[in-house]
């Protein structure tokens, strides 16, 4: 075990090029990461020394990213030039350093402070004005319940706290000019809970939530996801699909930074009026 | 040079000219077709260490052809190394591209979109050469599927001038026949030299696309059969459409006739100049997800002289060639700077006969006290052990793994693999003794000249082996034995022995599963089924590329995996072919047949495969000449090496490269290099010769009576040798096959 003399905030983005990596092989990608710029990361002890990195939040298989939080803790001090210098030098393609923050080192752990994420998603193969109203209707809702499948078991939970805020606008026309894509597309915002301790929602269940409301189904880019049925989903029914084609986790919120933004648990807008 | 730099390191100007590149596959199309897909990231490209080109700005366009998922595709050293040498040329650009899984394969042909290379997302059918990796017969299927997928002719006479050259290697095209209308040229032998060599060739003759004139459209300069004839003219290069086979009347085959007379009568295949010297393949290119060999590969060694008789790899690989204790640490500190991996694996067939695989283990273990080494061994002795032992981090111990390869001693010494029952036991005891809990057992069933009572012994020797770890470690011992079916390889003693019948092959199984029975007991075993597809491809001559086409319409694909394997579609490809697989396969070939492989050697000679075949016969063994006495293997005749090996004393090898040796295209002059009488480590006789001879590497070790240093190491723990890995033939090298695979791996 090598003692943390120093702990580092990196904020970062991930594009294209990493957007396959599960989390596990994320950590592993980053973990190598610092041994080809020679960081002199921090080791847990015990017999399986692992550097001592911890992601706020994992990000889910398919998704892009714009701003996530990841707390390093190093053997040795490094200034934050030097630190940044070494970890361009040996970050997998990508995945790019926004900024740096030394952090004291007894402050509390990283994930428990997070409260929010916000995410942006087009989605093909739907009108916008029918998201819209489909977005409206959810947030009018009392209740959303859904299930979320375990390994085996299935369990039922309400989706509905879960969504902090949504919205709908067009779709930007660069990402659509491909070749058999539906014509249809309308991208969707959405600021959902994400808290250890209240419980986070998935941003392709608020999807798979609209399109049951829209009497369609989802055909997830994270193929994970398309494990999850949809509350509804009648087997051997053909129905209309949603795909959606680029799935961005813009934001993670620690409490602090919402607070002073003045946004924490503001009554959701109607969809429509804030589109645009 | 950093490794940053060079991924973006754009190449120089070439006379390529202009050049309209052709479009890559759009990415929205990728994406929405990555999102129905399990593991997406086999398909998406990107990894450290990949290298992304200017296509208009590179002449030749290579794209590596692996059939087989990525997962298996990526662990292969012989990619790694050949990915690096040609696009280190400034005229040469390599992609990959692996064998899509069944759900991929689906989605690809519903939406009619071409299989894409890795790096800049093109078709397969862009490019100027696919380099197809034939490292096992049972990914026949999966060739044709990726072709199909790019929309290139299946058979060379179906291509047309703009599809690219299809050029095999690798382990199993010393008998390329089966796979000669799929294939428009075969280099034999190790591929480093002989890649640049075609390159130039193409090159100078134009096959790369131009614009030409007026039209603007780009199209090659030089006609495929102009250049099929130039390829055969390189040394190591068969090009099978300027052949034509004659079969007696019985169906045996009778000659290969020549069609053209830039065909040569015979090829040899090539071995790489420099090996012992300049290691290639230092930017490892480092996957996004898991794959099978998830670590740094240093190759320490090439070649066996242990001479198994059933091995293919190791006899086709002579001579042995051995790399410098210096060249090899340097080489695989570079690796892993180059690459951030945590773990190195030393390979080679059998890592412990490495003369120096002490000094280098200790020396980098000492240097890099976080990294795991791990190293195959097919040597069942205390040597191995000890060493194994010395490298493993503490703790947690996974299985050991041997390989007696059968029960009993007198078929072990038939087919060469000498080592008596108590030294197996004795081996158990010792990793039992050192925190080891399971042992991993190989073995091979149907084995030339096998009785009842050979097969029964390998329950006999397990049960031994077990009681002994019940001693040390009680009810938590365990052995588990591994059997798979013994298939008859060209280029081998064994080559004209008959495979047992499938029927034979499941009495045997069950009876070895009677024997079994019993807490701590575990035995697996190979579907016999697939060992007879195996055999009768590897014995095949070229009728049987109609029935891998037609296995293939039927249906037949990723069959090195059980879940996908479609024996039926086989079976039924052969019966529409007139053709019996058994026939190629379970048929006795009287020795004085001719064999359609007959005119392509690599390593031994013929005539030393009879002299060897007549002591398996007799149940005489042959020496294994890293100590002497030379059995005049025929090696240096074939590939123009010299061994230099005394009648009684250990061959010469090579102490001290010179430094400044890695992956530097200038090497060192031959004046620098230091020669040494040695032997392999381990040996009794080692130790004087050792104690004179101040090795090279003396900076790097503690001394040349290696005392291991044994700090309590931490590391995640691995399990070396999944059983994938058996059937699924993860090569680690060029030269791999599924009998190397069986020799194991160790570590902690
Ligand atoms: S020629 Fe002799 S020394 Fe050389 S590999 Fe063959 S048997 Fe060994």
């Amino acid at each position: 075990m090598s003692e943390a003399v120093q702990r580092w905030r990196i904020v970062f983005a991930r594009n294209e090029e990493a957007r396959y990596l599960a989390h596990l092989d994320a950590v592993t990608q980053w973990e190598r990461a610092f041994r080809r710029g020679a960081i002199p990361v921090a080791t847990t002890g015990g017999f399986n020394a692992r550097p001592k990195l911890v992601f706020a939040a994992p990000l889910q298989l398919g998704m892009l990213a714009e701003h996530e939080l990841a707390d390093l803790f190093l053997a040795e001090r490094l200034t934050a030039p030097a630190l940044r210098e070494r970890l361009t030098a040996g970050m997998p393609a990508g995945y790019r350093v926004i900024d740096l923050h030394d952090v004291w080192i007894g402050a509390p752990a990283l994930a428990p402070q997070l409260v929010a994420a916000d995410y942006r998603m087009t989605l093909l193969g739907v009108e916008r004005e029918d998201l819209a109203s489909a977005a409206t209707r959810i947030l009018s809702a009392e209740r959303l319940p859904r299930e979320r499948r375990r390994e085996t078991k299935t369990v039922a939970y309400d989706l509905r706290p879960l969504i902090i805020e949504l919205r709908v606008r067009d779709a930007d026309a660069g990402t659509l000019a491909a070749d058999g894509a539906p014509a249809e597309a309308a991208e969707l915002w959405m600021r959902l809970r994400h808290s250890q301790e209240r419980g986070s929602g998935r941003a392709d269940e608020v999807v798979a939530a609209l399109a049951d409301e829209l009497g369609m189904t989802t055909a997830s880019e994270t193929p994970g996801a398309t494990e999850t049925p949809s509350a509804t989903e009648t087997p051997g029914v053909d129905r209309p699909r949603i795909e959606s084609a680029v799935s961005v986790r813009e934001r993670l919120w620690l409490e602090e930074e919402l607070t002073q933004h003045g946004e924490r648990d503001q009554a959701p807008s109607s969809p429509e009026q804030t589109a645009g | 040079m950093t490794t940053a730099l060079s991924r973006q390191r754009s190449p120089a100007r070439t006379e390529a000219g202009p050049f309209n590149a052709p479009l890559p596959v759009p990415a929205l199309t990728i994406r929405r077709l990555l999102s129905r897909v399990r593991k997406p990231g086999r398909y998406s490209g990107g990894e450290w260490n990949s290298v992304r080109k200017d296509w208009s700005e590179t002449a030749l366009k290579w794209c590596f052809t692996y059939p087989d998922l990525y997962e298996i595709g990526m662990s292969n050293l012989g990619l790694r190394i050949l990915y690096e040498v040609l696009n280190e040329r400034p005229n040469c650009l390599a992609e990959r591209c692996f064998a899509p899984d069944v759900d991929l394969q689906a989605e690809l042909r519903s939406a009619k979109v071409p299989l894409w290379s890795l790096e800049t997302r093109r078709s397969l059918h862009d490019f100027d050469v696919l380099g197809l990796s034939l490292g096992y017969e049972l990914v026949a299927t999966n060739v044709l599927d990726m072709l199909d997928l790019a929309g290139i002719g299946l058979t060379t006479g179906e291509r047309s001038e703009a599809d690219p050259l299809v050029i095999a290697g690798g382990s199993i095209v010393l008998n390329p026949e089966p796979f000669a209308d799929l294939t428009d040229a075969v280099v034999l032998g190790e591929g480093e030299d002989v890649v640049l060599e075609i390159s130039e060739v193409l090159q100078s003759l134009g096959w790369h696309r131009r614009v030409c004139g007026r039209d603007g459209q780009s199209r090659r300069g030089v006609d495929r059969a102009t250049t099929l004839r130039a390829l055969a003219r390189i040394p190591g290069v068969y090009v099978p459409s300027l052949y034509e086979p004659r079969y007696e009347a019985d169906g045996t085959f009778a000659a290969l006739d020549r069609l053209d007379e830039a065909a040569p009568p015979s090829v040899a295949g090539r071995i790489a100049a420099d090996f012992e010297t300049r290691v290639r393949g230092i930017r490892q290119i480092v996957p996004n997800i898991g794959i099978v060999f998830d670590r740094a590969q240093l190759e320490v060694m090439r070649g066996c002289t242990r001479g198994c008789r059933f091995c293919q790899a190791g006899m086709q690989s002579r001579p042995l060639r051995e790399r410098a204790p210096e060249v090899a640490v340097a080489a695989a500190e570079a690796i892993l700077r180059a690459t951030g991996y945590e773990e190195v694996g030393l390979t080679s067939l059998s890592t412990a006969d490495y003369t120096f695989v002490q000094e280098v283990a200790s020396a980098l273990h000492r240097r890099n006290p976080e990294v795991v080494i791990s190293l195959p061994s097919t040597r069942v002795d205390a040597f191995t052990v000890e060493l194994v032992d010395a490298i493993a981090p503490g703790g947690r111990r996974s299985g050991f793994t041997f390989a007696p390869e059968a029960g009993s001693q007198r078929l072990r010494d038939t087919i060469n693999k000498g080592v008596s029952d108590e030294e197996i036991v004795r081996c158990a005891e010792l990793a039992f003794s050192r925190g080891w809990s399971a042992v991993k057992l190989y073995f091979m069933i149907g084995l030339p000249g096998e009785t009842a009572e050979d097969v029964l012994a390998i329950a006999g020797i397990c049960r031994r082996v077990l009681e002994i770890g019940r001693r040390r470690h009680g009810g938590r011992a365990q052995v588990k034995a591994n059997v798979s079916t013994f298939v008859p390889k060209p280029n081998t003693p064994f080559q004209w022995d008959g495979q047992d019948a499938t029927d034979e092959i499941e009495t045997k199984v069950s009876q070895l599963r009677k024997a079994f029975h019993g807490k701590g007991l575990v035995l697996s075993w190979h579907d016999p089924r697939s060992s007879l597809l195996e055999a009768a491809l590897g014995r095949g001559d070229r009728r049987l590329t109609p029935v891998i086409v037609r296995a293939w319409r039927n249906g037949a694909r990723l069959d090195a995996w059980d879940e996908h394997f479609k024996f039926d579609a086989w079976i039924q490809a052969f019966d529409e072919e007139g053709l019996d697989p058994a026939w190629y396969a379970q048929r006795d070939i009287p020795t004085g047949e001719h064999l359609p492989w007959e005119h392509l050697g690599a390593g031994v000679s013929g005539d030393f495969l009879l002299r060897d075949r007549r002591l398996a016969l007799a149940g005489r063994t042959t020496a294994d000449c890293h100590w002497g006495p030379c059995s005049n293997c025929g090696a240096p005749a074939v590939t123009g090496f010299d061994c230099d090996t005394g009648d009684q004393g250990p061959r010469r090898m090579l102490i001290s490269g010179g430094g400044g040796t890695v992956g530097d295209e200038g090497g060192t002059g031959p004046s620098s290099r230091r020669w040494r009488y040695l032997g392999p480590p381990g040996d009794a006789r080692r130790s004087d010769v050792a104690a004179a001879a101040s090795i090279g590497a003396a900076a790097y070790c503690a001394g040349d009576n290696v005392n291991l240093d044994r700090a309590p190491r931490r590391g995640r723990s691995h399990d070396m040798l999944g059983t994938q890995m058996q059937s699924k033939d993860a090569g680690t090298n060029g030269l791999a096959s599924p009998v190397e695979a069986a020799g194991g791996e160790n570590s902690g």
